[in-house]
């Protein structure tokens, strides 16, 4: 038998992805992500300034409404409080609106050649982290600016950061498959990034809503992956009360998304070729 | 598995839905939730029950019309799309060009797509740096290599495009009709570079139309129609099976077989002429006529008759007919109908027609594909102008008249 003998058997399909073959094509992964950085603000002339005002603008528009307006009482200036929401979420929904939509935009390529699929929406998570720094950034300038030191629990903020990662993963690589079966997706997905802003606590604290639902509602508003994983970044980096038990609620969604996430791409990508 | 196949082909089959195919919406699979009995939906065969073997070193050329499957055998093995039945080995690394210039970005150079494009097509980005000045000087675009692509002309761009993918290393390479690109010139550069490729002991199977290209690549041939392995084997009987089969017969004539056995059909064609209205020489000029014969088994119906013509690059002339017997009166016995085209209707070229036979304009009596052939010449006999391009040569009425001083 030679190394590169290859079966494809029409009764016969692989339920779980190859990951040793995604590792071979890592170069393609590489390419494809720096191609989308170049791509991204190329034609632009502040270039990447974009990615440091779209945050910016939300951010102002966050404080003017929830901070002033509603007046929501926060233990840290409200103006880092938000930013600190900001920071994952603004990643999360890049994650989810590109990711969703990357394979039906790569038809080109899936139409012409062969490369595991996954490569797609993973380039697209990769991108995004750009914007993730730059926000991180942001946060930590406002830190300085406030005076306000991190928390002793500071050491766990990567954890929650990569969870927030894993969690646009799955949602990116769910979408990315449903949206080349269903194009409905298309106009789903800037919905969910439009609310999930509001039901997630990125502009308030979590316990300002959990106040007002009754405990069979409040797990449900952790069953949103983005809930636990910003509100336990926040609690690494400033402290205060420890999230509860519900905090893995989150978590364990992030893990069911993610594994299903893989599985129902696996399903589905030996025939996006046909469907894009 | 012998060591000396490079690809072994199975029962392979592939099915597509048609209609459904690009309309899947999620309404539809909500629905389709609900209702337990799933509607059939029509199935169309790309690929039908295939099995076929290629020797390691083989330069297979794969020839049939549009629409044989040839694309799609080659998407199956590529990978890009999975069989509905049947199975597939292969032995070696295994590239596929089914386009130049994949995944190229206008916004880049063209030093990133080279880079860019040699990735998708599965080059590392080492190998890639590494052919990065052989790529280069093939192209021919030195000059131009840091400028963004969509600066390229058309030419530049896909040789370009050609250039890396012509670096591949693959045991086996496929490739699509990649050769219609290019200048004159270039594409003998890209033949040339082919043909070192086949020098090398590598598998290459190749789809074209073009002939004379497949033949002095090639050394084995693949025929297909409509989703069928019609022949495999040596490339010579392969295309001349292709031609006699597909580029039309000089026979301008049908004449039913004296000694075939009597028939059920409704309706039976005895005789098909395609004849000159003036003159001896079918000609732009000279008018064209369809005589046939036929015995009708069926009475008081409205049979109708419908002529098919195409051309030789498969483009329908005209799909047009008539009632033979247009008050559901038709009677049992013999039939002559002629049917006169206008002259200076079709331009210089080989046709084929397909006939066919319904009742009422509506349902399907009999049909005869592919049944003759016939050549409409330049002009006169002796004329030695070339043909002029298109598939109509229509009288035109030119009225002029001078506006203005």
């Amino acid at each position: 038998m030679e190394k590169n003998h290859k079966i494809i058997d029409a009764n016969h399909s692989h339920i779980i992805p190859d990951f040793k073959e995604l590792y071979r094509y890592k170069d393609l992964f590489v390419t494809l992500t720096w191609r989308d950085f170049k791509v991204r603000y190329a034609q632009t002339t502040i270039g990447l300034l974009w990615a440091l005002i779209q945050p910016v603008v939300t951010l102002l528009i966050l404080s003017l409404v929830f901070g002033k307006f509603v007046g929501v009482k926060t233990d840290i200036p409200y103006l880092l409080f938000a930013m600190t929401g900001m920071t994952i979420w603004t990643y999360f929904s890049y994650v989810m609106t590109n990711a969703g939509s990357s394979i039906i935009a790569s038809q080109g390529m899936v139409k012409k050649i062969y490369f595991p699929r996954l490569i797609i929406p993973l380039s697209k998570a990769a991108v995004g982290l750009i914007d993730l720094a730059i926000s991180l950034v942001i946060m930590v300038i406002l830190m300085i600016y406030y005076g306000i030191a991190p928390s002793s629990n500071a050491w766990l903020a990567p954890l929650f950061i990569l969870m927030g990662m894993i969690a646009a993963l799955a949602v990116g690589i769910w979408l990315s498959a449903l949206t080349v079966r269903f194009r409905d997706f298309q106009h789903i997905v800037p919905f969910m990034v439009q609310i999930g802003l509001y039901v997630t606590p990125i502009a308030y604290p979590a316990d300002f809503a959990m106040k007002q639902l009754p405990s069979w509602a409040a797990t449900i508003y952790y069953l949103n992956p983005m809930a636990g994983v910003i509100q336990g970044f926040r609690w690494s980096v400033f402290g205060g009360e420890a999230p509860g038990n519900m905090m893995y609620v989150s978590f364990a969604m992030i893990l069911f998304i993610f594994i299903t996430g893989l599985l129902y791409f696996r399903k589905v990508e030996d025939e996006m070729a046909d469907y894009v | 598995m012998n060591t000396d196949i490079a690809i072994k082909v199975t029962n392979l089959t592939k099915q597509y839905s048609l209609g459904k195919k690009k309309e899947e919406s999620l309404r539809s699979s909500l629905t389709s939730i609900f209702q337990s009995k799933k509607k059939m939906s029509d199935v169309f065969l790309a690929i039908n029950n295939i099995s076929l073997e290629i020797k390691k070193g083989d330069i297979v050329g794969v020839i049939g019309k549009n629409g044989a499957g040839k694309s799609t055998l080659l998407k199956i093995l590529s990978q890009i799309t999975k069989p509905t039945k049947g199975k597939i080995e292969i032995n070696g690394r295994i590239s596929s060009l089914l386009e130049v210039g994949t995944g190229f970005h206008p916004e880049l150079t063209g030093r990133e797509n080279i880079y860019l494009n040699g990735t998708i097509l599965g080059m590392t980005r080492k190998e890639v740096k590494d052919k990065f000045d052989e790529i280069v000087e093939f192209s021919g675009v030195e000059k131009f290599i840091d400028t963004a692509v969509k600066h390229y002309s058309s030419g530049m761009y896909v040789r370009l495009a050609f250039a890396v993918a012509a670096h591949l290393e693959p045991e086996i390479l496929i490739i699509d009709e990649v050769l219609a690109v290019g200048d004159a010139e270039f594409q003998k550069k890209c033949l040339g570079k082919m043909q070192d490729v086949a020098q090398q002991g590598r598998t290459v199977i190749f789809v074209s139309h073009n002939m004379p290209s497949v033949k002095a690549l090639c050394n084995k041939g693949i025929v297909m129609k409509n989703g069928e392995l019609v022949y495999n084997g040596e490339i010579q009987e392969a295309i001349d099976l292709y031609q006699i089969k597909n580029i039309k017969t000089k026979s301008n004539q049908f004449k039913k077989s004296t000694d075939s056995p009597k028939t059920n059909e409704p309706v039976e064609l005895l005789d098909f002429e395609v004849v000159p209205r003036n003159g001896n020489l079918l000609t732009m000029f000279s008018g064209i006529d369809f005589v046939l014969k036929f015995n009708s088994h069926v009475e008081n119906k409205t049979i109708d008759l419908t002529f098919e013509v195409v051309s030789q690059d498969d483009v329908i002339v005209f799909h047009n007919g008539a009632t033979v017997t247009p008050e559901n009166n038709s009677e049992i016995g013999e039939y002559l109908v002629t049917c006169s085209l206008p002259e200076q209707l079709l331009n210089a070229g080989i046709y084929s027609v397909n006939l066919i036979f319904g009742e009422n304009q509506r349902f399907l009596l009999k049909q005869y594909e592919d049944i003759i052939s016939f050549e409409v010449l330049q002009e006169i006999a002796g004329s030695n102008s070339s043909k002029l391009p298109g598939i109509v040569f229509p009288k035109l009425e030119v009225l002029s008249e001078k506006t203005s001083a």
